[in-house]
C-alpha cells in the first residue's frame, strides 16, 4: 500500500492505543527499527511529532520532508518466548510511520 | 614522556595537559592528524575546537539531579517537566539542545530503564556522555531482553508486583528518569535531595540514596 | 527481507555488563567536539555517523572500540566528501606517530 505522503499539519494516522503491527520493509541500509520488533504487533503510546528521515539524512540527504514519528508499546512477553518477568513488563521504543500498519485483532 | 616544549608560538593550545604522561596511541594520532588536516584547509578552528569542549564539560548528571529535585519539592516544576523536559530544564538555564526530551516518572506500579540498542543516543546536551557501561555491547543487546537481570547486576532488584519499562531510545525522543523520591527525604532541601540522585538513577540503573532513617 | 544491521543488536545474548568507569580521554574529548563543530557548519550529520558505522564488516564492528568507531566513520565521511584524501590522512598520522608528541608539545 502506497501511503500519501504527509504533510506537517495533516492530523497523524494513528492515535494513542491504536493497535499496529511493524512490517519488516526489507529495506536495506540506515534504517532505525529494529529487527526485534518486526512483524511484532503493539499499541500506539504516542504521536511523536514529525521528523525527517533518518533513511535519509544517513546518506546526506537533509531538509527534505518531515515525516510522523509514533511511540509504540509491546507487551514483553511477545517480543521474547523466554521472557521472563512481570506480565505487565513493556518495551516502547520510536517507529516512523511508513513501517506500521493497523492490527488486525486476529493477528497476535 | 617530557612536557618541555622547545617552542612558544603555539599558544592555542595549554603547554601541558593532564595526560601528557598516557602514550600516544595510533588512535590518538589517527585523531591529530584528522583534526590538523580540517583545521589546515580551513573548515574548523582549534578556536572553535576548544570552544566547543568548554561547552561540552559544562553537561552533567548534576542538571537532571537538579531539576528532579526541585520536581518532588515543587509540583507545577514536576507538572511542567513531565509535560516537556527541555522546556522544564531550560527554564533552569540548562541549555538542551536535543529535539524532545521526555520525562519517564517511576511509580510504585512502574520502574523504568533506558537504553539505545542501535548505538548510543542519549541526551548529551543535558547528562554529557553517557557512562561506558551504557554503550556497552552487553548493555545494549540484553536491557531489552531481560531487564530484571539487568538491574540486578546494578544491585538494584525490582518487585515482581512493579512492572518494568525498557524504553530503547532509538529516534528522535531522549529520556529522563525521573526516580521516587525516597522515604525519609521529606525535610531535605533541594540541594540535598539532588544529591541523593546518582548518574545511573537518571537512566534506571540506580535507584536514589536512601537517608539515613532516626530509628 | 533484508539483512539485520551490525549495530542492531537489541535481544542477542551477552556476558556481564562492564561497570568499570572510564572517562573520556583527552582528545576523545576533543574528538567529541571536533565533531560536534562538524555538526554545526553543516558537513555531516549524526545518521551518517551511525550509517558509515553500520557498514563496518562484523568483524570488525565485533573488535572495535565506541571511541575508535567515532573516529573511523567522521574520517570516512570527511574523505568520501573531499576535503582531504584518506592517503593525506595516513601521512600525517605516520608523522605524529614518529614524532612522538602531542600538538600541544613541539
Amino acid at each position: 500500500m502506497i501511503r500519501a505522503i504527509m504533510s506537517a499539519e495533516a492530523a497523524p494516522a494513528f492515535m494513542p492505543g491504536d493497535l499496529v503491527r511493524i512490517v519488516d520493509l526489507g529495506k536495506p541500509g540506515h534504517v532505525r527499527t529494529p529487527f526485534y520488533v518486526r512483524e511484532k504487533t503493539g499499541a500506539v503510546e504516542r504521536y511523536c511529532g514529525v521528523f525527517e528521515n533518518p533513511e535519509e539524512r544517513g546518506y546526506g540527504r537533509v531538509g527534505l520532508a518531515r515525516i510522523p514519528l509514533y511511540r509504540v508499546r509491546f507487551n514483553q512477553h511477545d517480543l521474547w518466548p523466554d521472557y521472563d518477568g512481570a506480565p505487565g513488563d513493556v518495551l516502547e521504543l520510536e517507529i516512523y510511520d511508513h513501517w506500521l500498519v493497523p492490527a488486525d485483532e486476529e493477528t497476535q | 614522556m617530557s612536557t618541555e616544549p622547545h617552542d612558544h608560538t603555539h599558544h592555542d593550545h595549554p603547554l601541558s595537559r593532564q595526560d601528557d604522561d598516557v602514550e600516544l596511541t595510533p588512535a590518538e594520532a589517527k585523531f591529530l592528524a584528522f583534526k590538523s588536516l580540517l583545521i589546515e584547509k580551513g573548515i574548523v578552528s582549534p578556536a572553535e575546537i576548544q570552544a566547543r569542549m568548554a561547552l561540552n564539560q559544562k553537561s552533567g548528571y548534576h542538571h537532571a539531579a537538579r531539576m528532579i529535585a526541585k520536581a518532588w519539592t515543587n509540583p507545577a516544576y514536576k507538572s511542567r517537566m513531565m509535560d516537556d523536559a527541555k522546556a522544564a530544564a531550560i527554564e533552569l538555564g540548562i541549555e538542551v539542545t536535543e529535539a524532545k526530551l521526555v520525562t519517564i516518572e517511576n511509580t510504585p506500579e512502574r520502574h523504568n530503564l533506558v537504553v539505545c540498542t542501535l548505538c548510543s543516543c542519549y541526551p548529551r546536551s543535558l547528562l554529557g556522555e553517557p557512562p561506558a557501561f551504557y554503550v556497552s555491547k552487553a548493555y545494549r543487546s540484553r536491557a531489552v531482553r531481560e531487564p530484571r537481570k539487568v538491574l540486578r547486576e546494578f544491585g538494584v532488584e525490582i518487585a515482581e508486583n512493579v512492572d518494568i519499562a525498557v524504553h530503547d531510545s532509538n529516534a528522535d525522543l531522549r529520556y529522563v528518569v525521573m526516580p521516587m523520591r525516597p522515604a525519609g527525604s521529606e525535610n531535605m532541601s533541594e540541594e540535598e535531595l539532588a544529591g541523593l540522585i546518582s548518574r545511573d538513577c537518571v537512566v534506571g540503573c540506580a535507584l536514589p540514596i536512601e537517608p539515613n532513617a532516626d530509628s | 527481507m533484508a539483512d539485520r544491521l551490525i549495530t542492531d543488536i537489541g535481544g542477542d545474548h551477552a556476558g556481564p555488563i562492564p561497570q568499570e568507569e572510564r572517562e573520556p580521554l583527552f582528545w576523545e574529548r576533543q574528538m567529541i567536539a571536533t565533531y560536534n563543530v562538524l555538526q554545526d557548519h553543516g558537513v555531516l550529520v549524526t545518521d551518517e555517523i551511525r550509517r558509515t558505522v553500520e557498514e563496518m564488516t562484523k568483524d570488525e564492528y565485533g573488535a572495535s572500540t565506541f571511541y575508535g568507531r567515532r573516529l573511523d566513520a567522521l574520517a570516512n565521511i570527511v574523505i568520501t566528501k573531499n576535503i582531504f584524501t584518506a592517503e593525506e590522512l595516513e601521512e600525517r598520522t605516520r608523522e605524529i606517530l614518529h614524532n612522538d608528541t602531542r600538538d600541544h608539545v613541539r
